[in-house]
């Protein structure tokens, strides 16, 4: 089977010893009935952990915002307004529940689970750690791709189904936005696979180490470039601004969740943010070492030491932090670009995609599938490293 | 356990989805909704079987393309019309002639024959049997597609690209000659 949360548990011995001794005491094998708790339990926790960083982006949104517009920001609920999101949500949750009497009812609703269903379906394979990771797919990164398509369909029912101008051109534009950026974003993720030579996550960052100088970012001149052409594709399939056409408010009031309120608005807002996470959390996976510590601290050796199922998770906890601290950054970014930049014309963001971004992500693929047959897969620091040894005279 | 919970909730979503495409006639939208659902149930099934490569392209095509350009197609024709005539009469949309008929009739003959003769060697040596242990096909279908079956992915990118240039001819602005 896959690598996954359950093969790094049942590595230790005290997880073996538990199994067993349930199994004895019910008389039945209870393997798989475990597995499938721990699964239930972990999955909970992450669905749990991601709603609520969803929930502080919209927070840290407001905050940074005003931050650069010299604003206070939300300070009234709780400690430095941290507590605004749980306002926000109880606030959403009373809200009236409001369908337009010319909707169409049933892809009304089924709209924002859609978009719901196809952010957290892609959670499943987003490597926090090298232990904590739901499944390691074979084909990870292809079926993120695939999953998160069902966004697209969402957004786009939502927008027909509001039965609403406004929403009919934002769910127009959303679906073609999303569709387009797929093509340079999915060509600079097989640039990154070419170089791995496999698509599972563990093997995409199992390639890199724990410096810049070992990530896929600096790996060799195109795949630099390819970094930045993936983050404006995804930039653009998350619908944030410069690309954030869908709802653009001064054209389309709100976009496709116009006619839409309560918490069916709410996981509209709550998919958008966990799907910048995502995002976010695959290009550190892709080209910033994803869970990576420097000086091999996450597996654990260097903690030899102590008793081994201590010194294991201390490194999981560093590959934790390392994971986050990167996705977190990106995601600082991501909101620092929003309300920085104004927002794009239709055709410049159609120009964008087609003449400038998927012309660049094919020369990248095919430059670096030359770089990998030339230099044999080396990084340009390892060139580097190897000249210098040569040129000294050591051969 | 985990097999048949997998095979049994597939196996539910692709016939219920199914089901609906073919008796949901009021509305192509939600026809369309339904097909989302079978499509999501057939990668399921694949998923079940092991093929994982399979079970993921089958996301990213049709759940991805193919059905977000069906609903592109049925929103821009307007498919949510009534069969109703300017005067209140339903239209019976023409449902061909003797010919289409003859041909149609033909047609089904033959297809349900090949189906039956090949279900039938199924039928015959059906053994219930475990599943092979999982292994992974990616490097074996990478392999495959450019050592055996390259003649077949080269003709299949040639068909791509015209498809990419015919495209790129339709959408392009016309020449004014004069």
């Amino acid at each position: 089977m896959n690598e996954s949360l359950i093969s790094y548990l049942s590595q230790f011995e005290g997880h073996q010893a538990f199994v067993k001794m349930a199994s004895e005491m019910a008389g039945t094998d209870l393997t798989s009935t475990i597995s499938f708790m721990i699964y239930l339990a972990a999955v909970l926790a992450v669905v749990g952990v991601m709603a609520t960083i969803g929930g502080l982006g919209t927070y840290a949104e407001r905050k940074i915002s005003a931050d650069l517009q010299a604003r206070q920001g939300p300070n009234r609920v709780g400690p430095f307004g941290l507590l605004q999101m749980l306002a926000d949500g109880v606030k959403m949750i009373l809200k009236e529940d409001i369908i337009p009497r010319d909707a169409d009812k049933f892809m009304f609703v089924i709209a924002p689970l859609l978009c719901i269903v196809g952010v957290f379906g892609s959670l499943a394979v987003v490597p926090f750690s090298s232990g904590f990771i739901l499944t390691d797919l074979n084909v990870g990164v292809f079926y993120l791709l695939g999953i998160s398509s069902l966004v697209g369909v969402g957004i786009f029912i939502g927008g027909y189904s509001s039965n609403s101008k406004w929403s009919m051109l934002g769910g127009m534009r959303g679906a073609s936005q999303i569709i387009s950026y797929e093509i340079p974003v999915t060509l600079s993720i097989i640039m990154i696979v070419l170089i791995a030579g496999g698509m599972s996550f563990g093997t995409l960052i199992s390639g890199q180490g724990g410096f810049p100088h070992q990530w896929y970012l600096f790996h060799n001149p195109f795949t630099f470039i390819g970094f930045f052409v993936y983050f404006i594709g995804a930039l653009a399939e998350t619908n944030r601004a410069p690309f954030d056409l869908p709802e653009a408010e001064s054209e389309l009031v709100s976009g496709y969740h116009t006619e839409y309120t309560g918490m069916r608005f709410a996981f509209f807002a709550l998919a958008e943010y966990i799907e910048v996470f995502v995002v976010c959390g695959v290009a550190v996976a892709l080209f910033l070492g994803g869970y990576k510590v420097p000086f091999d601290l996450g597996n654990g050796e260097a903690f030899s030491a102590l008793p081994p199922i201590i010194g294991k998770n201390i490194g999981q906890f560093l590959q934790l932090g390392s994971f986050f601290t990167k996705t977190l950054a990106l995601y600082y970014v991501v909101i620092w670009i929003r309300w920085t930049l104004p927002r794009l014309r239709v055709d410049q963001l159609m120009t964008l995609c087609w003449k400038y971004l998927t012309p660049i992500a094919l020369f990248n693929l095919l430059m670096v599938a030359v770089w990998v047959y030339a230099f044999e897969g080396q990084s340009m620091f390892e060139l580097f490293s190897s000249m210098g040894s040569g040129s000294s005279g050591g051969h | 356990m985990f097999d048949s919970v997998l095979f049994i909730s597939s196996a539910v979503l692709v016939l219920v989805g199914s089901l609906g495409v073919l008796f949901i006639k009021e509305n192509l939208m939600h026809a369309c909704v339904s097909l989302l659902t079978a499509l999501f149930g057939v990668a399921g099934l694949y998923a079940t079987l092991g093929a994982d490569f399979l079970a993921a392209t089958q996301l990213v095509v049709y759940v991805g393309g193919v059905v977000i350009l069906m609903l592109f197609g049925i929103m821009l024709t307007g498919g949510g019309t009534s069969n109703e005539n300017k005067f209140g009469i339903e239209k019976v949309p023409g449902m061909g002639s003797v010919k289409t008929y003859i041909v149609a009739g033909v047609n089904v003959l033959v297809i349900s024959l090949i189906v039956i003769r090949i279900m039938a060697n199924v039928m015959k040596d059906y053994k219930a049997v475990p599943l092979p242990p999982y292994e992974s096909t990616v490097e074996k279908l990478g392999t495959l597609l450019v050592t055996d079956h390259v003649l077949a992915f080269e003709i299949s990118s040639i068909l791509l690209l015209g498809a990419l240039v015919g495209a790129a001819i339709i959408a392009r602005p016309t020449r004014r000659t004069n």
